[in-house]
């Protein structure tokens, strides 16, 4: 599913070939499909208890970091990065949160609606600045981490506000089957059906292809500026998704940024995207979050000190990274 | 090539923002929106006063009978104040309540810095372990509700240490604030002879314990009419931050309003107070602190420190031991009394108590408590709490739970 590299690469691509170079393309992702696995087969073995409710509590802590992660993976992709997707959670969180309490259900969906569009302007806004300052993604957006921050404590300055019930149950229990988390489908349905389409349009091609070669995509006719403006309200977009699901797990806005930043960039490099730009896809990075999360289950599993658990997390993040970036250098002289 | 360079360059921030990442520490999480939880320094201080006489070293630890009593497992979540002493000491107190009780086969802690939806994850990953209950320190009074009805419906206690949350099945535990500030502000009332100006160096604004504590300010007011507050009603705030706490002191100071100022009332942020008094070389007036380790040193140091007159309260963070006590009370089928007083239903209120250096009964009790070894300064001193912890002091500071 990762996303195909740039379109260059496409060309070679003989028929009799597809099965071999799609499994080239993808074989990042297959990997981490592979580490999970391995990973769900470890922790039922560590935990023979673990089913049902651990699946769900897995689905619903993994939702806000995924978005985020897709989000990141996205800017990312366009050859930028974006620190500050923390901030723009908390603020769409408390955002959220304070136009939902005590209000009735159905204002709750102007609310979302509303956090939605704010997500996409304050993308628009950190996409502009860099674009029209020329200031480095990372100063800008490092920058913009603070500004978000402050003002969500100017809406709320400790955790409050409330959520819509709807929101709520959107992403609590199962759907159909108890092994069907809502939240996973809800994460599945929402990016199938913004990110699937949006990467076949014009702009799409033009995020790989600026993340890519920025020089050759504008002398091939595409207007960087604005692609990477939009590359960011969609960044936006999912940040406040991510925000709105702190709102829906929680129930309540805290203004304070959690430590998603720096997970998604995390979950974004393990998830194949080349942080130089123009390769990968949001799925990879989505399947590295569920991997960052069972991992640190697998430690309260195994009663592992906390302070050790984290240099484990961060031991076992590198080595993966290192592994795979060392198999794919090798392939490449082969 | 400058292209390559580029790219190695991002590929280094990457590298770097994983392993920070994953080390999730503050950097990105400080605590500037306080939960509940998070009491600050002032928060430190210790409930009991009979530490070390009463069981001394031969308390035998680990062998403590395990067989009579049913075995039980436990989780521990934490989720901000990775590093702070009052935070660690929870910890550490929890852990060793675990080994000395004899009745604990396993426990399990998560602590990390995060937020609400991180330690809804924690507990839900505690309930997959299905452990037998959760003493956790709750980041949010509402937040965790959601995890903590699931907990319920798996037949897990849960206990909320050190601030309270709003499920109805989960049982809270933490200082009496009001009680705290009121002690310590009627000693004080008492030794200005019911009469004269205190000057009022509140917390943080807007934290709960703040306004407890203010409360009890209030309340101990009410009872001498003698007394007028400076430099007005509400007091001044010093965030629970030595650096804010010793500029405001120092302009007190130079301003004059100190020469008319008969005594001082502080939230915790004592010892800076007493040393800029001294720089100052003015004289001690009496003042009200917490049972920190430079504050209790300076009450017992009468050569460095002349004249000086002040108490101790205790603001215990034995709270974490304390909580495991109550899960095994409550998984032994023991039903605590709640105390009515508290906002919350299911709510258990640890009283703190008062130590000054004025008479020697105060002073021993001051002496008490600095002789545990080893203790880490930034630790509140006081380590235990009657009837709700059964550790001793060295079991706190070994910090080893069972099995470790």
């Amino acid at each position: 599913m990762s996303a195909t590299a740039a379109p260059v690469g496409a060309v070679r691509a003989r028929p009799a070939d597809a099965l071999a170079s799609w499994l080239r393309r993808n074989s990042w992702m297959l990997g981490l499909v592979v580490l999970l696995a391995a990973l769900l087969v470890f922790t039922k073995f560590i935990q023979p208890r673990y089913g049902v409710t651990g699946v769900q509590g897995l689905a619903i802590s993994v939702l806000p970091l995924a978005l985020a992660a897709v989000a990141q993976a996205i800017v990312v992709m366009s050859g930028g990065i974006d620190l500050s997707i923390g901030s723009i959670m908390a603020l769409v969180n408390v955002v959220g949160a304070v136009l939902m309490a005590n209000q009735s259900e159905q204002f709750g969906v102007v609310a979302v609606l509303a956090c939605l569009v704010l997500g996409l302007v304050l993308g628009a806004i950190n996409g502009s600045l860099i674009v029209f300052t020329r200031v480095p993604d990372i100063v800008v957006t490092l920058a913009m981490s603070f500004v978000w921050a402050g003002c969500a404590l100017l809406v709320i300055a400790t955790p409050g506000g409330g959520s819509a019930k709807w929101l709520m149950e959107l992403v609590s229990g199962s759907f159909g089957s108890e092994w069907v988390p809502k939240a996973a489908v809800a994460l599945i349905l929402v990016v199938a059906v913004v990110w699937l389409p949006v990467r076949r349009t014009r702009f799409g091609l033009s995020l790989y292809a600026i993340g890519s070669n920025r020089l050759a995509a504008f002398r091939s006719g595409v207007a960087v500026g604005r692609t990477r403006i939009l590359a960011y309200m969609l960044m936006g977009f999912f940040a406040a998704l991510a925000g709105l699901s702190v709102t829906a797990s929680t129930g309540i806005g805290t203004p304070v940024p959690g430590p998603y930043t720096l997970m998604s960039v995390a979950a974004v490099v393990l998830g194949g995207v080349s942080l130089a730009g123009g390769r990968g896809g949001v799925f990879g990075p989505i399947v590295a979050v569920v991997i960052l999360q069972i991992i640190r289950t697998d430690m309260t599993f195994l009663s592992i000190d906390s302070n050790l658990a984290t240099v484990f997390q961060g031991v076992i993040l590198i080595g993966v990274v290192m592994i795979g970036s060392l198999i794919q250098i090798r392939r490449g002289r082969a | 090539m400058k292209h390559l360079g580029k790219a190695r360059g991002l590929i280094a921030i990457g590298a770097i923002a994983v392993l920070v990442a994953a080390c999730s520490s503050s950097a990105t999480t400080a605590p500037a929106t306080p939960a509940p939880a998070t009491a600050a320094p002032a928060t430190a201080a210790p409930v009991t006063a009979a530490p070390v006489t009463a069981a001394p070293v031969t308390a035998a630890p680990a062998t403590a009978a395990p067989s009579a009593a049913a075995m039980f497992t436990i989780g521990y979540s934490n989720g901000g104040g990775v590093g702070n002493g009052f935070r660690e000491e929870q910890m550490c107190t929890a852990k060793a309540e675990a080994l000395a009780s004899g009745q604990v086969s396993g426990l399990t802690m998560t602590s990390r810095n995060t937020d609400a939806a991180g330690q809804l994850q924690d507990i839900r990953d505690l309930i997959a372990k299905g452990v037998n209950a959760i003493v956790f320190n709750p980041n949010d009074p509402k937040a965790l509700n959601p995890a903590l009805a699931e907990a319920a419906a798996a037949g897990i206690k849960t206990i909320a240490v050190d601030a309270y949350v709003t499920d109805p099945n989960t049982w809270n535990l933490y200082n009496n604030q009001i009680e705290y500030a009121y002690l310590g502000a009627k000693w004080l009332f008492e030794q200005m002879g019911g009469k004269g100006n205190v000057y009022y160096m509140r917390g943080l604004a807007g934290h709960p314990a703040d306004t407890d504590r203010d409360k009890g300010f209030k309340k101990a007011l009410a009872e001498y009419p003698g007394i007028k507050v400076l430099p007005n009603a509400d007091g001044v705030a010093t965030g629970w931050d030595p650096a804010t706490a010793t500029k405001l002191i120092n302009d007190w100071i130079a301003s004059g309003q100190y020469d008319n100022t008969q005594g001082i009332w502080t939230s915790g942020m004592d010892s800076m107070i007493v040393d800029a008094i001294k720089a100052s070389g003015k004289k001690y007036v009496p003042i009200v602190g917490a049972d920190l380790g430079a504050f209790v040193k300076q009450l017992l140091d009468p050569t460095n420190y002349p004249g000086l007159k002040g108490a101790a309260v205790t603001n215990t963070a034995a709270v974490g031991g304390a909580g495991v006590n109550m899960a095994l009370k409550l998984l032994n089928g023991q039903t605590p009394t709640a105390d009515p007083t508290a906002s919350q239903p299911n709510t258990i209120l640890l009283k703190p108590i008062l130590a000054e250096n004025v008479t020697d009964a105060g002073k021993a009790t001051l002496t008490s408590w600095q002789t545990v070894p080893g203790l880490n300064p930034t630790w509140p001193l006081g380590i235990q709490i009657p009837d709700w912890t059964t550790f001793t002091p060295a079991q706190a500071v070994a910090c080893k739970g069972p099995g470790e």
